[in-house]
């Protein structure tokens, strides 16, 4: 007997899948970006990953997540963000261990503020050198420390627009597969009315009504525009599968229309939905710094990608601005594009038999 | 035939009015209004005075005492007499003002459109008839990067290098804009003015949708080729070529003719981020900029063009598919 035969879908689907070098090369690419957007303060950043001030120990590099994980300690002795200097006049006995490079995301860096190093070159002088890898923008505030920083947005765009974006195609398309009738006209009707507003036109109204733009507000425009494709080959799967032996078997076990759904539909609707969901997070990160890019992201200091974008526009002869946030939207879309094709062809017993 | 047309037209008017109505809602419930935005920006001291705002929404129609449902109503109601509106911060009938920029985007799309059918077709066989060969997965893949590949860092790589760094070169080409050449230019010169700065944006339309197509065909052509009827084709003795064009291909028309109809309104619409990087004067940065200044007459009339030709193409796709494949029926 085959023992390979007795594995479950999921894991079949995982053995296919890795035989797909490019689709492995992605995956690993997500997870080198969600390293980067975790260790974001340790890479970069002008606050230290830990020290030792007046006899305790502290981890100020907290604070680029939230301004209250600084320690308050350091508001009280006026450091005012100055680390180096500080920390050396007011307890010489005090070590730090520093992030890899010394610059700030939000701000340029001053001169002599790292002992010894002149201040960040600011407009167009600030092309790539050894201190600023991928260079400066017009204020002097390092390339490479916004990217990183702006990491943590890319990837939470992504999850969360198509966290959103799931839940409701998923909700309509099933409510309206699996009751039919005026339901699914409801159903069907509002998603095709959402379909014609041309997504940029509806997102470019959303944002514009909503004050003061965040990333968060953001990401929920761009979730709650994005989910109509889902909702309908949703739809498509659960008309396929209501009918199908064993939902009658679980409706005659007394089994009802939620517990259905939910744990009978889909389950085995949710690898043919899956895949739109992934090519959808690449379309939500192009869609994000599409509208940094267009300046109808959210305002400064927050750090987007295709924000940087948007400051090379007035001056092209800085072409670091573009090459380097460029290449890593590019990049990061090329890697969800990628899983969603690897998981189509993982998935699809349809192009498997083709393959044969 | 007559009754089905006639059903799809009624539910294409309810979509319609629901679009619009939801359009017309966001538009009002931006933050400020056409007068405010419009005057503040261009100098903060020309801003008006509360009087004369208030003046100025009266004849507008904008007042805040009216709720913008009532305002939806008059805009229904005008339109039905054939009446678009002038635009707020234009003083132009907004039926000029797309008539003005639908020829800029045309140009761009239509260009980019009729290359990408000239190049994705050809592309799309070869990499059916080389399937599988290294030359063919080499393209295939190119094509897929290229896909990925974001407009608008596209366009700004192309800038740099034909703006900025071939400046003064030959191969220099200009930034933005459609002509530089004044209005008494002659009819040669200006053609050529403008086939140059329409070179980048078509490039930049042109290569996402190519790298679309042409994956479209070879996957339609793979399932194609999977069937009876070819190896049937095969068994008679046609060639290889004879087989993937006049029995293959063939009946991969049918989705295509789809594809043709489903990209109408990009046709016209235009895109707003390329038009908007190379400032190109087309509809789609007539909407950009409608957005921002809070012109909803204008916003309401691109709203209503695009949401009819999504319409009028979805109607147009399913009419021809069923007059190519004569198996569909309407019914």
């Amino acid at each position: 007997m085959n023992r390979a035969a007795s594995h479950g879908f999921w894991a079949e689907a995982w053995r296919r899948y890795r035989r797909r070098p490019l689709a492995m090369a992605a995956v690993m690419f997500v997870g080198f970006l969600i390293t980067v957007a975790i260790l974001a303060p340790v890479i970069a950043g002008t606050k230290p990953v830990l020290c030792r001030y007046k006899g305790k120990l502290y981890a100020p590099c907290l604070g680029y997540f939230d301004r209250r994980l600084e320690p308050v300690i350091f508001t009280k002795d006026r450091f005012r963000g100055e680390y180096p200097r500080n920390l050396k006049e007011k307890d010489p006995e005090s070590w730090a261990i520093w992030p890899l490079f010394f610059q700030d995301p939000y701000r340029s860096v001053r001169n002599n503020e790292w002992p010894g190093r002149p201040a960040n070159p600011s407009r167009d002088e600030g092309r790539p050198s050894r201190t600023n890898l991928f260079g400066t923008d017009q204020y002097g505030v390092d390339v490479l420390a916004k990217m990183v920083h702006g990491t943590t947005v890319a990837l939470l765009v992504g999850f969360l627009s198509m966290g959103i974006a799931g839940t409701i195609g998923i909700v309509v398309g099933a409510l309206g597969g699996y009751f039919g009738g005026w339901v699914d006209m409801l159903t069907s009707r509002i998603t095709e009315i959402v379909m014609c507003v041309p997504t940029l036109v509806l997102i470019l109204a959303l944002v514009a009504i909503v004050d003061k733009p965040t990333i968060w507000k953001t990401m929920a425009i761009i979730g709650c525009t994005g989910w109509t494709g889902i909702a309908r080959l949703t739809r498509g799967e659960f008309l396929r599968l209501k009918s199908s032996e064993f939902v009658m078997a679980a409706r005659a076990a007394g089994a009802g229309p939620v517990r259905i759904m939910l744990r009978h539909i889909l389950p085995n609707a949710l690898a043919p939905i899956l895949v739109p969901i992934t090519f959808g997070i690449a379309a939500a990160i192009l869609m994000e710094s599409s509208l940094s890019f267009l300046g109808f992201g959210p305002p400064p200091p927050a750090a987007s990608w295709g924000s940087l974008l948007n400051d090379a526009r007035s001056n092209l002869s800085m072409w670091w601005l573009v090459v380097f946030p460029g290449t890593a939207i590019f990049l990061t879309v090329l890697a969800y594009n990628l899983i969603g094709e690897g998981l189509q062809e993982a998935t699809d017993p349809r192009l498997r038999e083709a393959r044969k | 035939m007559i009754t089905y047309l006639v059903r799809r037209l009624l539910l294409a008017v309810v979509t319609l009015m629901a679009i619009t109505f939801i359009v017309y809602g966001l538009a009002r419930n931006m933050p400020g209004s056409p007068l405010t935005v419009q005057l503040g920006e261009v100098d903060p001291s020309r801003k008006l005075s509360a009087e004369d705002q208030e003046r100025l929404k009266k004849i507008y129609g904008i007042d805040e005492n009216t709720p913008w449902y009532v305002g939806y109503a008059t805009w229904l109601g005008n339109l039905a007499r054939g009446d678009l509106g002038r635009s707020f911060s234009r003083k132009q009938p907004v039926t000029t003002l797309i008539g003005e920029r639908i020829g800029p985007t045309f140009l761009v799309s239509g260009i980019s459109l009729m290359l990408t059918w000239l190049i994705a077709v050809p592309l799309g066989l070869y990499a059916t008839a080389r399937g599988g060969s290294v030359d063919e997965r080499g393209t295939s893949l190119l094509l897929y990067v290229l896909y990925s590949f974001p407009t608008f860092v596209a366009a700004l790589f192309l800038q740099i290098i034909f703006a900025v760094w071939l400046r003064g070169t030959r191969w220099e080409l200009p930034l933005f804009g459609m002509t530089d050449l004044p209005a008494d230019a002659t009819w040669p010169a200006r053609v050529a003015d403008v086939a140059r700065h329409s070179i980048l944006p078509v490039v930049c339309q042109t290569y996402v949708s190519l790298a679309w197509y042409s994956r479209f065909i070879k996957a339609n052509m793979e399932e194609v080729m999977r069937q009876d009827y070819i190896r049937t084709a095969r068994a008679k003795g046609a060639g290889p070529w004879r087989v993937l064009l006049h029995h293959a291909f063939r009946n991969t028309l049918i989705p295509l003719v789809t594809l043709l109809g489903l990209s109408l309104p990009a046709l016209i619409g235009g895109s707003v981020i390329i038009e908007q990087i190379f400032t190109w004067p087309g509809m789609g940065r007539l909407f950009f900029e409608s957005i921002r200044e809070r012109d909803y007459p204008t916003i309401m009339g691109l709203t209503l063009m695009f949401s009819v030709l999504t319409l009028l193409g979805q109607l147009l796709a399913d009419l021809l598919y069923c007059f190519v494949d004569p198996r569909v029926s309407v019914e």
